[in-house]
C-alpha cells in the first residue's frame, strides 16, 4: 500500500510535459471561455488571454529552469541546501566567520526563489529549505510507515470527517479524485490527525495536503511538509479547535491593510466590509482554493523559505492590485466579486509576486510577531466570552 | 404581468448547519440550478447573490454560505451579523446534524436580531431509506421555536426554490412600505460613521 510512488509520477508527468496550449481558432475568434488542464492537472476555465498568459508563464518556467541548472553547474548540485543559507534567511545574526560566498548564495537564493522554483526541483528544494528534512531526520526512518500502520482501521471523529471530505477535495482532478488519490490523501491526513490530536482534522487541510501530494514525490514527504507547515512555518493554533491562530492572523491582516493600503481599508470600513470575510479562506487554505495552481505554488515556494509573513504580502497584493476598482464599489457583493474574479484569473504569478514584495514593501518577521502578540489577548478574550455564552445556552437547555 | 410596485429589497441571508448537510448544494441549486454529488467543502464561507422577483417587490439576496465543521463555529458571528434571514440546515439521515441545527437555532435566537426570519431546512429528503430524523420531529421543533420548516432536496430540487420564495415573501411582509432601494441588512443605520467622503 505504500508503493504509491508510481501513481505519484502522474504529477511529475504534468510538470515535465508542459505543453504549449493551443486554443482552437473558434475560441480565438469568438473570445469564448475555454477549458484546459493546467500544469498540475486542474481543469481551468479562462478566455484566450488567460491561455496566452499561461503559455508565457510556462516559457518563463523553462527559462527559470535553465538559470537553476546553470547555477548548479557553477556552484555544485546542492549549493542551495547549505545549512547556513536558510539560517540567514531566518534573520539570525550573521556571524563574522560566515564566508562571503554563503552570504552571496543566500541573497541569490532568496531572489531566485521569489522568481520561482522549477517544478521538477520543487520537491527537493521544498523538503530541504522548509525544514521538513530536518524534522524527519529526528525520528526513526520508519516513523511514517509505523504511524500509518498503527492508525489503520481506527475510527475517530477526525477520520470520519476526513472520509467525508476525500471526494470533496478538488473533485474531478485526474489523480486526486481516484481511489489511489483518496487513499494517499487519507493516509496523510489521518496520520497527521494522530500525530497532533489538538489539530486532529481541520477542514482546509484537505486542500493543502492534496496540493502537497501533487508536488512532492511521495506521500511520506507530503506528510512531513504538512508537519513542518503546521508546526514551524505557520503561527500556532491556526487549525486547532477554535482557530484562535487564524483569528489572530486576521486581526493582524486588518491592521496591515490599514497601514499599507489606507485608502482601501477606509473605503471597505465605510462599506462595513470585514476583510476576514474573504481572507479567512485564503489563510486557511494557503490560497489553494482561490489562486490557479501554479500561482499558488509560487506563493508556497516563498512561503516555505521566508515564512508565514508571505501570506500577508500576497493577501495585501491582491487588494492592492485592484485598488482603483475596489474604491469604486458601493456594495459588499461587488467587493467580493472583484476579489474572486481577480484571484481566479491570476495566471501570472510574476504580476502578483512583484506587487507582493516590491509594492507592498518590506515587513519583518519581528514586527509581525509583535503585532500578533498585541492581538492575542483580544482574540482570547473574545473566544472566551463566546464560549461562556454558548455554555450558558447549554445550561438553559437542561 | 404588471408589477404593482417596484420596491427593491436587498437582504442578507446566512446558511448555517453541520458539515456535509448540503448548505452549498442548496445555494447552488437555487442560484445556478446545479447539483454535484460531491461538492467541494466550504472553508470560511462562500458568497452568492441571486435576485427573486415577486409581484410586490424584487428581492436581491446576498447569501453567505458558511463552513460546517464545528471549529469554524467561532467565525460564524461575522457571517450572521446583520442578516435579515437565516436558514439552518440539517441532514435527515443524521441525528447528529439535527442536534447541531438546534444549537444553531438557540445561538441565533440569542445573538441575532429579534426580527430575524429563520427557516429550518431538513435536507437530503431524497434519501428516505436512510432517514434518521422523522419529519414530525423537525416540524415540531420548528413550531415550538417559531421557525418555518421545509423538507428539501438539493439533489432533486424538491422545495429548494420554494424555500427561497418563502423567505422572500416573509421579507416583503416584514419590510415597511417604503420606496425603492431599501436595505434589509439588520445593522442599524445610525451606527454607521458619519463620514461624507470616502476618503479615497
Amino acid at each position: 500500500m505504500y508503493s504509491t510512488q508510481s501513481k505519484r509520477d502522474l504529477a511529475i508527468e504534468f510538470q515535465s510535459q508542459i505543453p504549449i496550449l493551443r486554443p482552437s481558432i473558434h475560441a480565438r475568434r469568438a473570445n469564448i471561455t475555454v477549458k484546459f488542464q493546467d500544469l498540475y492537472g486542474f481543469t481551468v476555465e479562462g478566455n484566450v488571454d488567460d491561455v496566452n498568459i499561461l503559455n508565457e508563464v510556462r516559457e518563463k518556467v523553462r527559462q527559470q529552469g535553465r538559470v537553476w541548472w546553470a547555477l548548479e553547474a557553477s556552484k555544485g548540485a546542492n549549493w542551495y541546501l547549505q545549512p547556513q543559507i536558510s539560517s540567514i534567511s531566518e534573520g539570525i545574526a550573521l556571524k563574522s566567520s560566515l564566508k562571503f560566498s554563503a552570504v552571496a548564495n543566500a541573497i541569490t537564493l532568496k531572489r531566485l526563489i521569489r522568481k520561482g522554483i522549477p517544478p521538477v526541483l520543487r520537491p527537493k528544494v521544498w523538503f530541504s529549505l522548509s525544514g521538513a528534512a530536518k524534522k524527519k531526520s529526528t525520528v526513526p526512518e520508519s516513523y511514517y510507515y509505523d504511524l500509518s500502520k498503527a492508525v489503520e482501521g481506527k475510527v475517530t471523529p477526525a477520520t470520519k470527517q476526513i472520509d467525508h471530505d476525500l471526494p470533496r477535495t478538488f473533485p474531478g482532478h485526474p489523480w486526486l479524485d481516484t481511489p489511489e488519490g483518496h487513499g494517499a490523501l487519507r493516509r496523510v491526513l489521518v496520520g497527521y490527525s494522530f500525530r497532533d490530536s489538538d489539530v486532529g482534522y481541520c477542514q482546509g487541510l484537505n486542500y493543502v495536503a492534496a496540493l502537497l501530494l501533487l508536488v512532492m514525490k511521495t506521500e511520506e514527504e507530503a506528510f512531513w511538509m504538512l508537519a513542518v507547515l503546521l508546526e514551524n512555518v505557520l503561527v500556532n493554533d491556526c487549525y486547532t479547535n477554535n482557530l484562535s491562530g487564524c483569528h489572530v492572523e486576521q486581526r493582524v491582516f486588518k491592521d496591515l491593510l490599514a497601514q499599507k493600503c489606507p485608502r482601501i481599508a477606509a473605503h471597505l470600513e465605510e462599506l462595513e466590509f470585514d476583510v476576514s470575510l474573504v481572507a479567512t479562506e485564503w489563510f486557511l487554505c494557503l490560497f489553494s482554493k482561490s489562486l490557479p495552481s501554479e500561482t499558488t505554488l509560487r506563493v508556497w515556494d516563498v512561503l516555505f523559505y521566508e515564512g508565514a509573513k508571505v501570506l500577508f504580502h500576497v493577501a495585501l497584493a491582491i487588494f492592492k492590485m485592484k485598488e482603483d476598482a475596489l474604491l469604486l464599489t458601493h456594495q459588499v457583493g461587488d467587493v467580493i466579486n472583484i476579489l474572486q474574479a481577480t484571484t481566479h484569473h491570476l495566471f501570472d504569478p510574476e504580476e502578483l509576486l512583484t506587487v507582493a514584495f516590491d509594492k507592498i514593501g518590506s515587513m519583518t518577521t519581528t514586527t509581525i510577531s509583535k503585532q500578533r502578540k498585541k492581538q492575542e489577548p483580544a482574540v482570547m478574550a473574545e473566544l472566551d466570552q463566546r464560549l461562556r455564552r454558548l455554555n450558558s445556552l447549554k445550561m438553559e437547555d437542561k | 404581468m404588471a408589477r404593482t410596485s417596484n420596491k427593491n429589497i436587498q437582504a442578507k441571508l446566512v446558511l448555517l448547519g453541520d458539515m456535509g448537510t448540503g448548505k452549498t448544494s442548496l445555494v447552488l441549486r437555487f442560484v445556478k440550478g446545479q447539483f454535484f454529488d460531491f461538492q467541494e467543502s466550504t472553508i470560511g464561507a462562500a458568497f452568492f447573490t441571486q435576485v427573486l422577483s415577486l409581484n410586490e417587490a424584487t428581492i436581491k439576496f446576498d447569501i453567505w454560505d458558511t463552513a460546517g465543521q464545528e471549529r469554524y463555529h467561532s467565525l460564524a458571528p461575522m457571517y450572521y451579523r446583520g442578516a435579515a434571514a437565516a436558514v439552518v440546515v440539517y441532514d435527515i439521515t443524521s441525528m447528529e446534524s439535527f442536534v447541531r441545527a438546534r444549537k444553531w437555532v438557540q445561538e441565533l435566537q440569542r445573538q441575532g436580531n429579534p426580527n430575524l426570519i429563520m427557516f429550518l431546512a431538513a435536507n437530503k429528503a431524497d434519501l428516505e431509506e436512510k432517514r434518521k430524523v422523522a419529519i414530525e420531529d423537525g416540524e415540531q421543533y420548528a413550531k415550538e421555536n417559531g421557525l418555518f420548516f421545509l423538507e428539501t432536496s438539493a439533489k432533486t430540487a424538491q422545495n429548494v426554490n420554494e424555500l427561497f420564495y418563502e423567505i422572500a415573501k416573509k421579507l416583503v411582509k416584514a419590510s415597511p412600505s417604503r420606496p425603492t432601494g431599501m436595505k434589509l441588512h439588520g445593522r442599524q443605520q445610525e451606527t454607521r460613521r458619519g463620514l461624507l467622503c470616502c476618503s479615497g
